[in-house]
């Protein structure tokens, strides 16, 4: 397994797979707009941003089996920039004062901020990185908790620069839905192509035949580098978009909760393929707003029927340990492919996704 | 009446069958040579016998007992003492206490400590090292010590059939003859049935008793192991020559 | 001097708890038990009535200390093998990252049947408030309950080890931690050690609750979560399923964050535990196997 096989074949082979995937988000968001209400937009907006973090965290842990509980803290790092790119400057003077003054006049607009911002998270990734990579295993993921921790600590501390444990409000609010597409489906074709790139092959190679991989002349800490950074660029990425969907960030918005709920959604969706880390974040999130509405309140005949409060993040859990439980390689163990007789290059509006089933090899 | 039945046993890890429909029985005092070249399916199929890996097709039957797909547990408690390859000794552990681990199976019986204590001095009386370096760490023995003491171990669960897998590996001529003779001193004294696992056919030809050879992850010959040392077949059959 | 060494101990002996816990769950069964600050919260939960008020409802609470503190012990560890048989028992083949993320995700329920039965809002209670009242000690002035901790945590510790020891369900737990096939082919029965295991570090949570609750004088859905970091952190710097190893990293990773708080100048103190967690990411660059490295730990079949 370990001989690359030529990266354009591959290409060829594969690209159905980001195709289909971005098929499913523009079908998403085509519905939403149709749909035009303002909740359901916004939600809508939710599972994209969520998109674009699990994928980010797929081309890290999905490529090298190794689980990271530090990408948030790069999505942190990410709204972070991006808020001190697109505020106006008044109230940039009001919240972080310690800023140097050419950041504190500069306004971007919020597309460049927030490449700009996926770039600024991508530098700290490949320092991180750098010390980071040389660990493997249960240390590793451990040292990744610290490092998430530190940046906790840092930015709900550094009063002058991330005005500490308050609400950074005045980031500039985006509430169309083709942004967070155009992002979600950026991210997509990013982890494919990093997955098919020379290291992300020779990554998958590492994580599953480890001392093959050594003996063929891998690099391991050098491409697992490469994945780290380019992760942590596009939970940058993802940060920025979160807080311009959101408008406010506070430290404690990029931390625990959102590391376990975005990790879950990689597990359950299934951890090794890009499929499971998109249609994951999209099915969970389904479920998620269903157990809402339920927790609202539906009619049913004369009464209503509503689920008491909290119910809802309870059956989320049992969902997914028994999801766990059934299928510990996630819902989705291979990726969506076109059937073989239709060939990469003749698609047709028929391309239905198609779920093979887990086997057990 | 047999003491240990295989039927038609097939073992599957994914994709891959490492041993293919099969079967034996084992009679009680008997003493079985199992062997075969690398990759034979030898270990495979000692991992399922004690209930480690389950077989994909097949049974088991121990005693009369169907113990297919048994927890390890329940088949040690029933008395068949699996000695896997590699001499897994607990290295943290005293060797004592490597020694008094199999006994807790019995911790329900009444009088069991005093049984314990006897047993462990027959352990003891066949295995003077391990009485002397009864309270020291088992990680820092030697190999062939490690291997007298996994047996002793097995020895103290008061087995009706003591399976080892390659006793012989890893340990010089001279060391190995020394860990034969014991288990062989041990079998007529205690009316063992012995199950063994070699990649050589040399010592079962030399101890004696019944072999099966496997190859391929199939029974090739079973027989008696003298006879068969004398026969061409077995060269032919190791080496896989002549088969066709 | 004194006092440094004092807040030093009785933090070292929060995150030492909370470390043999989850290093106790991890030694037999390799799972890392993300569920285990949730037990935490929840063994003072069971004190109390259900009510969203922010004044607690003190329903068991108002037990003696004899039978509160093993009723918090039971409590702790009866939610814990309740886990094991509900939800963990499913998972003995699945690989370390499922196996977290489902104990995550039974930690998110427990969290929130608490919140759904008492809102998120901290509660204060006084438990055991004998223990507030300071103490002189060798010219130094401390809570009686600090005091308390650090001999109630040594006394634990001792009474674990002994039990670890000397006992025949200690060695079978030594020899499962440590080869668990092998010493299920002895004859050594798998669910029971589990149990037992899950059961120790339940109480141990319950320990833990007792602790937290007496000195924060309040109930709080979170108060698991901050010990329960740097406990991880411990147990893998202290070398995973070694349980010496994980004592100790604990008690150091206290002294560590109370030194760190007296030696830094006062405008770096509030970053104190990005230093902490600085020295963890270099512990590690240099023992990534942990200070005291486990035993040839066999991967489980």
């Amino acid at each position: 397994m370990t001989n690359l096989p030529k990266v354009k074949s591959v290409a060829l082979r594969t690209i159905s797979t980001p195709l289909i995937l971005s098929a499913v988000l523009v079908v998403l968001a085509l519905i939403t707009v149709a749909y035009g209400s303002r909740p359901f937009n916004q939600t809508m907006i939710d599972i994209f941003v969520r998109v674009i973090l699990v994928t980010g965290l797929y081309i890290f842990v999905g490529n090298s089996g190794v689980l990271s509980f530090g990408h948030i803290g790069f999505t942190c790092l990410g709204a972070y920039a991006a808020a001190w790119l697109t505020m106006p400057p008044m109230m940039k003077e009001l919240s972080f004062p310690g800023l140097p003054a050419w950041l504190k006049a500069l306004q971007l607009p919020y597309g460049p901020g927030a490449v700009l911002a996926g770039i600024f998270a991508g530098v700290f990734a490949l320092i991180f990185g750098r010390i980071l990579m040389r660990l493997s295993g249960i240390a590793a993921s451990i040292a990744t908790f610290a490092m998430l921790a530190m940046i906790n600590t840092i930015y709900a501390n550094w009063e002058s620069v991330t005005s500490a444990t308050n609400s950074v409000v005045g980031i500039p609010i985006v509430r169309t839905i083709w942004p967070y597409l155009i992002g979600a489906i950026a991210a997509v074709f990013i982890a494919w192509a990093h997955a098919i790139s020379r290291h992300g092959l020779a990554l998958r190679a590492a994580r599953d035949e480890p001392t093959a991989a050594l003996a063929s002349g891998i690099d391991i800490p050098k491409v697992r580098l490469v994945a780290f950074t380019l992760s942590g660029a596009v939970m940058g990425l993802g940060g920025a978009l979160m807080a311009h969907s959101i408008g406010v960030v506070t430290p404690d918005t990029f931390y625990l909760g959102l590391t376990f709920i975005t990790l879950s959604m990689l597990v359950v969706g299934g951890i090794g393929t890009l499929t499971g880390a998109v249609m994951g974040v999209v099915l969970l999130s389904l479920l998620i707003q269903g157990l809402r509405w339920l927790e609202r309140g539906v009619p049913v005949g004369e009464s209503t029927f509503a689920l008491p409060g909290g119910l809802q993040e309870i059956l989320l859990g049992v969902v997914m340990i028994v999801i766990l439980a059934r299928r510990p390689s996630g819902l989705f163990a291979r990726e969506f492919a076109l059937p073989a007789w239709l060939g990469a290059g003749r698609g047709k509006s028929s391309a239905a996704p198609r779920n093979v089933p887990a086997g057990d090899a | 009446m047999s003491l240990l039945a295989v039927s038609d046993v097939t073992i599957r890890y994914g994709r891959l069958t490492a041993v293919r429909e099969v079967a034996f029985t084992l009679a009680e005092g008997e003493i079985l040579f199992i062997t075969g070249p690398n990759g034979a399916g030898k270990s495979s199929l000692m991992r399922a016998i004690a209930g480690v890996t389950p077989p994909a097709g097949g049974r088991i039957d121990f005693g009369g007992t169907e113990i297919t797909g048994r927890a390890p547990e329940e088949i040690a408690r029933m008395g068949l003492s699996m000695v896997p390859e590699g001499r897994d000794v607990f290295g943290s552990l005293s060797i004592e206490e490597n020694l008094m681990l199999g006994t807790g199976m019995h911790s329900r019986e009444r009088g069991w400590k005093a049984r314990a204590a006897s047993a462990l001095e027959e352990v003891y009386d066949t295995f003077p090292i391990l009485k002397e370096r009864r309270h020291g760490q088992a990680g820092l023995l030697s190999g062939g010590q490690q291997q007298m003491l996994v047996i002793g171990r097995a020895l103290m669960t008061n087995p009706r059939l003591i399976a080892i897998d390659e006793p012989s590996l890893g340990l010089a001529p001279n060391i190995t003859d020394q860990v034969y003779e014991r288990l062989i001193a041990l079998r007529a004294h205690r009316k063992l049935t012995l199950l063994i696992v070699e990649q050589s056919s040399t010592r079962a030809v030399m101890v004696g008793g019944r072999m099966i050879l496997m190859r391929g992850g199939q029974v090739l010959l079973d027989g008696d192991a003298g006879a068969m040392g004398q026969s061409e077949a077995l060269q032919a059959a190791y080496f896989g020559y002549g088969e066709h | 001097m004194l006092q440094v060494l004092f807040d030093a101990l009785s933090l070292g002996s929060l995150y030492a708890l909370g470390a043999l816990g989850i290093a106790l769950i991890f030694g037999v069964m390799r799972l890392v038990n993300f569920a285990h600050g949730d037990v935490i919260a929840f063994s003072v939960f069971a004190l109390l009535w259900p009510s969203t008020d922010a004044v607690a409802i003190v329903f068991a609470g108002q037990m003696p200390w004899f039978l509160l503190i093993p009723f918090i012990l039971a409590v702790g560890a009866g939610l814990s093998v309740l886990s094991e048989i509900v939800v963990f028992r499913r998972f003995r083949h699945a690989s370390p990252a499922t196996m977290m993320i489902a104990s995550f995700a039974l930690g998110f329920v427990i969290r929130y049947f608490l919140l759904m039965l008492f809102s998120s809002r901290p509660k204060s209670i006084s438990l055991l408030p004998a223990l507030s009242q300071p103490v002189e000690i060798l010219g130094a002035r401390m809570p009686l309950l600090q005091l308390i901790t650090i001999l109630a945590t040594i006394v634990m510790l001792f009474a674990l080890s002994v039990f670890v020891r000397k006992t025949r369900f200690g060695l079978e737990m030594r020899a499962a931690a440590e080869n668990f096939t092998m010493a299920r082919m002895l004859g050594v029965r798998a669910n029971r050690v589990i149990m037992g295991a899950f059961a120790l570090s339940g109480a141990l949570a319950g320990a833990i609750s007792i602790i937290l609750g007496a000195q924060t004088g309040t109930a709080d859905i979170q108060m698991g979560g901050a010990v329960m970091l740097m406990a991880f952190i411990a147990t893998v710097i202290g070398g995973l399923g070694s349980l010496e190893g994980a004592v100790l990293a604990g008690f150091l990773l206290g002294a560590a964050s109370v030194v760190m708080q007296t030696v830094l100048p006062p405008e770096a103190r509030p970053f104190r535990d990005a230093f902490v967690y600085g020295a963890v990411i270099l512990v590690l660059l240099f023992r990534p196997q942990g200070l005291i490295s486990a035993r040839g730990t066999k991967e489980r079949v």
